[in-house]
Parts: C-alpha cells; sequence; structure tokens
C-alpha cells in the first residue's frame, strides 16, 4: 500500500509539473489516454487468466517469498534507475519533457500492482512492480533537476 | 474495486466473471469512442454542413444492426469455465495485437474526416460493431477484437495525434 501512495504522489506531482505545460487541448488528451492505456490490456489479461495463481496468502508463503521479493525489489530499483539515467545521457532528454512517458509507466505499472495485490498475490511480481514505482518516483524526486 | 474483480460467492464462476469484464471492456470502449468523437469535434473545429445530415448519420448503422441482432442466433457458445491451452492465448493475443495495429490505422483515417455528420456516422458503425460482438459473439474473440479496438485508439491519440 505504501507504494501505492507513492506512485499517487509522483502522479500528482506529474500533473503539477506539467502543469505550465499543459497548454493545448491536444496534451490534455494525450494525458488522458496515457493514463487510461493499461485499462483495456489489463482487462484482457485478466480475462485470460481467470483462475488465481496464488489463492492462499499464508504464514508460509510469506516466509518462503520474503527474501527473493526483497532482491528483486532492489534489483529492479537500480536496474530501472540506471536504466532511466542512461537513456537521458544517451539521448540528451529528460523524463520531464516527455511527460506521456512518465505517464505511461506509472499508470500502467500501478494498475499491475492493483490488480496482482486483489488477485495473484504473487510477491516476486510484487516485488518488481514496487521497484519500478519507486525507481520512477527517485528519479523524478531526486536525480533528476 | 473488489465488486469488480470479486463476485459475490453465489454467482462465483468463472463464466461470470468473464461475462462481467466483457461488459466492462465494451463500457470502456464505448466510452473512448465518444472520446474520440469529442477530441476530433473540438480539435479540428468540426463545421456542421447539413445539420439534417446529423439526425441521419446514426440511422446508417444502427438500423443493419438491429436488423442482424435480431434475425441471427448466438455465433458462439459463450464462456469456458477453465483456462484457456496455451496456443489459444497466443493466437488471440495476435489477434488483439493485429487489431490495434488496424485501429491505428482506422483512428488515423477518422481523423482527416472534416465534417461532423461523417464522423459520426463513422463513429457510429464502430460503435454498432461493439455493440454486436458485446451481444453475440460472446466469446474470446469479441473479447479480443474489442481490446484491440481499445487500445488503437489509445495508441493512436498518444502517439500519432
Amino acid at each position: 500500500m505504501v507504494t501505492t501512495g507513492i506512485s499517487i504522489v509522483v502522479f500528482i506531482y506529474l500533473v503539477f509539473l506539467g502543469y505550465d505545460e499543459i497548454k493545448t487541448f491536444k496534451d490534455v488528451i494525450k494525458i488522458v489516454s496515457s493514463v487510461l492505456f493499461p485499462i483495456p490490456m489489463l482487462f484482457f489479461a485478466r480475462f485470460i487468466l481467470i483462475e488465481h495463481f496464488i489463492p492462499e496468502n499464508t504464514d508460509a508463503y510469506k516466509l518462503k517469498n520474503q527474501k527473493p521479493a526483497v532482491i528483486l525489489l532492489g534489483a529492479t530499483m537500480f536496474v530501472g534507475i540506471g536504466f532511466m539515467w542512461l537513456l537521458e545521457t544517451l539521448t540528451h532528454q529528460k523524463l520531464e519533457d516527455h511527460l506521456i512517458f512518465a505517464h505511461l509507466i506509472n499508470s500502467t505499472t500501478v494498475s499491475s500492482y492493483v490488480l496482482n495485490y486483489i488477485l495473484y498475490n504473487n510477491l516476486k511480481a510484487n516485488g518488481i512492480l514496487s521497484g519500478v514505482m519507486l525507481a520512477l518516483a527517485m528519479h523524478v524526486f531526486f536525480i533528476s533537476n | 474495486m473488489e465488486q469488480v474483480f470479486i463476485k459475490p460467492p453465489e454467482k462465483n464462476s468463472n463464466v461470470n466473471k468473464r461475462e462481467l469484464l466483457f461488459t466492462f471492456q465494451s463500457i470502456i470502449v464505448t466510452g473512448l469512442l465518444a472520446f474520440t468523437a469529442i477530441a476530433f469535434f473540438f480539435y479540428n473545429h468540426l463545421a456542421i454542413e447539413k445539420g439534417i445530415k446529423v439526425v441521419f448519420a446514426p440511422f446508417l448503422s444502427v438500423v443493419p444492426l438491429l436488423f442482424v441482432l435480431s434475425i441471427l442466433r448466438d455465433l458462439r457458445h459463450g464462456f469456458i469455465e477453465g483456462n484457456y491451452a496455451k496456443r489459444e492465448v497466443i493466437k488471440f493475443c495476435v489477434i488483439a495485437a493485429s487489431i490495434t495495429a488496424a485501429f491505428t490505422g482506422i483512428t488515423f483515417l477518422l481523423s482527416k474526416i472534416d465534417a461532423l455528420e461523417i464522423l459520426l456516422a463513422a463513429i457510429m458503425a464502430v460503435l454498432s460493431v461493439v455493440f454486436f460482438l458485446r451481444s453475440k459473439i460472446k466469446d474470446i474473440l469479441g473479447m479480443s477484437i474489442i481490446t484491440g479496438i481499445a487500445e488503437g485508439i489509445i495508441i493512436y491519440m498518444i502517439f500519432l495525434f
């Protein structure tokens, strides 16, 4: 739940950051559609994968998956930050100039996170998705100025 | 959110869940089509050339739809209870992806239309197709096509508009 909160903060921050960039009606359309982007895809995925992969959320399961999940969280976070840094250095552009992509990453991760949280409760997937969200948040808050 | 994904216990079968998801997907597509119409209308400053055409534009596609719906029986046997096989999943993902590509193109063509009544007729035609799929092809095929339509419109809006 903490990561969902962080992500909402990032989302609001992105909207305010891009506030002076929203000049035309076109930008509004682009942002709305980038936020909507993951939803049909997730419904489709849910439609196909109707069965719960891991129905039980027992203590034994949590204990078993604690370590891999934490490792995955850290790994994804560093890979994410490194990847974004590399991309910015290579293309000489800032993520803030391409808000659409930030919204796209953010909304996709948030929706998959919520879906995973409600249905499958796969702790490893949880680790990866939290890692992506944290990477985006740290990138927006601390690294890019 | 929980109401959407977790059904009450007495109707907790996969068929019902799939049907519900299918309904939601078609509602999303309907919303997206309305969104497209509004976006193109305001952004391209469409003009109404002949008022009478606007009144008759929807009939162009709604009348055939109603006719087809009334004479045709259900084409598929509905949703299945269990999981889909791997080959089916891949096949329908490919179908969804290709419909996405096709609909990116169709939305591009829609953006070229410069009169409101023609745009309205085109949007109503797509909407009729969606309702046809919704009511007669209640199957994974219909779901793939509807998903493709939705994603196609969104991708056009994000990257090409």
